[in-house]
């Protein structure tokens, strides 16, 4: 499906957005700063970005903790996630949850849950609430191989079926759950072919073509939207960087790495725009821009002061 | 208005389940078997009523259910979610715990987050160790978890009502043996009991007892025969877990300067073990004198015989109560 200019052009600046801060915050952790609970999403921003441009304002996602591309996607600044990551005051939750429960309710991104898996269940009761409201909202569930292995899932499935939820559950296969092989965890190494038995559709796509990214994802939004029920969708991507910063991926063999590069989403975005229209010097002038906001989160972080923690009881 | 009329526990539940239903669409009424009596016949009716748009019939997933009910109240609805037997909680645990009692506190915290979880709980003749537990004990220690045991008719129609109605997510855990007892409910359609409040169930000057749910009974025979043997008991029923209200016991045991807590529960990690480390904690001299009378650490036998052995009742109370007085 072939994306309009203007909204390629704008996914491509997401992207390049994300793959900044990935690199900076990358930087950071090689100078020995701390940058807590980063887990980078290179190679992955075509999945990420590709997959919420569909949506509308008004759905909502659940994302993973892996990149930050959904986030973007969904309209988050880029500086709130970044003063979240750093616990600074002005990002989405004051340190209390930190990068792993950056939220914004009113731009559809209610949150995540800390121990992955019950965001089926929360991602099926969003969903429901948006069908006893009759409101045509949509939820994307994102989920990566750790979580996609929890139970909820299975039940969470199953009640989306029954109940024709709008609902579209977007399987990450990168390739790695940590250090474990996907392939070692789900039959095939596919995540979604157990989804097949109950006859929704199931899709496996070039997770790093943005163009497929998006088409299928289009399509499975509007099935949902119009009361059809839920869908699959699984991209193959590939988790070019370590699971997380004390990680060396001495488990990962270089020449895996350097195959997955060669499609590099990023790269490839770059030339699809060019090859359909976008000027030289067009995508030269998103490139400063993205630049541009990555390094105005970095001095939004300088500037900021630490989150002011209650010293009193969480409750009464 | 003030009229009452003797109803069940279980009829007084069903009620305020209705009148909550009906009063908003946003509310709804999510379990296993709901469609039909629900765990412990609370459910009674209310599909029929109601239908599937607000009473939910769900698999056995209380993983998916509990996570769904979650994101019901994010989206901003009120669910109340019945489990089948309190017990199940701990396979929800990470639902409860992780998500739904942190949920506001490291999310921008929107202001409501209307979840009612509600159950059965406790022994009642040989149900076995999986289904007889009192829950509290387990959740208490969680920040962000109101709980709520209420005892009384009248007190299961104000908690379960306060409990839908607040912004908080409460936690509801009725006894079995509960469910049958009559007493007098006001039909007042706002008829609520404030979470946090105790209720001095009757007044005494030598020692201070507390306790709530099926024990709350047992303690109030105790308590008259006490009275036979000429020993004046103040009796508690705190009706919330969490927040408890310290100001009614502290105020009581500093009027008796003895305390005796019932719990029925297992003695090691009790809620009694809780609330007799914060009285003494913060008494000046002399310290009070205290003691409780739970469990040993054992599980329910499903022998209901043997079952009756392992639990608390009044004749253990008024032994307890004789040693500190």
């Amino acid at each position: 499906m072939q994306i309009p200019l203007e909204t390629a052009i704008s996914l491509y600046r997401t992207m390049l957005v994300s793959r900044g801060f990935d690199e900076r915050c990358a930087e950071l952790l090689a100078r020995g700063e701390p940058v807590p609970h980063f887990h980078s999403g290179v190679g992955q921003e075509a999945l990420m970005v590709g997959a919420v441009a569909p949506l509308r304002p008004d759905d909502q996602i659940l994302y993973t903790h892996r990149g930050y591309g959904h986030l973007l996607a969904k309209g988050v600044p880029l500086h709130e996630i970044a003063l979240d990551t750093f616990m600074k005051s002005g990002g989405t939750n004051e340190g209390f949850g930190g990068v792993m429960h950056v939220n914004r309710l009113d731009l559809g991104v209610p949150g995540r849950e800390g121990v992955f898996g019950t965001r089926f269940g929360i991602a099926a009761g969003l969903a429901l609430a948006c069908q006893r409201r009759a409101l045509d909202q949509v939820v994307v569930c994102f989920y990566g191989e750790a979580a996609g292995a929890r139970g909820a899932l299975y039940e969470a499935m199953n009640m989306a079926v029954l109940w024709r939820l709008p609902l579209v559950f977007v399987a990450e296969n990168n390739g790695w759950s940590f250090s474990s092989r996907t392939e070692w965890l789900f039959p095939e190494g596919r995540m979604s072919r157990v989804w097949r038995g109950f006859e929704i559709p199931v899709e496996v796509i070039d997770g790093n073509d943005l163009e497929a990214v998006y088409g299928e994802i289009s399509t499975a939004v509007e099935r949902a939207r119009s009361g059809q029920g839920p869908s699959v969708v699984e991209g193959l991507t590939y988790r070019v960087d370590p699971h997380i910063w004390w990680d060396d991926a001495a488990y990962q063999p270089t020449p895996e790495i350097e195959q997955w590069r060669a499609s590099d989403p990023v790269a490839r975005t770059r030339e699809r725009l060019l090859a359909t229209g976008a000027s030289v010097e067009r995508v030269a002038a998103t490139e400063r821009d993205a630049e541009e906001v990555v390094a105005d989160a970095f001095a939004r972080v300088a500037a900021a002061v630490d989150a002011d923690w209650p010293t009193a009881s969480l409750h009464r | 208005m003030n009229d009452t009329k003797l109803m069940t526990s279980r009829q007084a539940l069903t009620a305020v389940l209705a009148d909550e239903l009906a009063a908003s669409t946003d509310t709804m009424f999510l379990g296993e078997t709901v469609r039909g009596l629900g765990a412990a016949g609370v459910a009674s009716g209310l599909y029929d009523r109601f239908g599937p748009e607000q009473v939910i019939e769900t698999p056995v997933s209380e993983n998916a259910i509990f996570g769904a009910v979650l994101g019901l109240a994010i989206a901003g609805m009120r669910p109340i979610v019945e489990i089948y037997s309190a017990d199940f909680l701990l396979a929800v645990a990470n639902e409860v715990v992780n998500d739904i009692a942190k949920w506001r506190h490291q999310q921008t915290r929107p202001e409501q987050l209307a979840i009612t979880i509600r159950g059965c709980m406790g022994a009642n003749g040989g149900l076995g160790p999986e289904h007889s537990q009192s829950m509290e004990p387990y959740l208490h220690h969680a920040p962000g978890l109101t709980i709520v045991v209420p005892g009384t008719p009248a007190d299961c129609a104000g908690l379960l009502r306060a409990a839908i109605r607040s912004p908080d997510p409460v936690i509801v855990l009725e006894h079995r043996r509960v469910y049958e007892l009559e007493g007098e409910v006001r039909q007042d359609p706002d008829f609520v009991v404030g979470i946090g409040e105790a209720e001095i169930v009757r007044s005494g000057g030598d020692i201070t007892i507390v306790a709530w749910g099926w024990m709350r009974h047992e303690a109030e025979l105790a308590a008259d025969e006490l009275a036979s043997r000429g020993i004046s008991a103040e009796l508690i029923d705190p009706r919330t877990i969490r927040p408890m209200d310290w100001d009614a016991i502290r105020h009581s045991v500093g009027k008796t300067g003895r305390l005796l807590v019932v719990e029925e529960s297992p003695i090691t990690g009790s809620v009694a073990g809780e609330i007799i480390t914060r009285v003494v904690e913060e008494a000046g001299h002399p310290v009070p004198r205290v003691a409780r009378v739970v469990m040993a650490d054992v599980i329910h036998p499903y022998s209901a015989t043997m079952e009756a052995e392992i639990l608390p009742g009044a004749d253990d109370v008024v032994a307890a109560a004789t040693r500190l007085c």
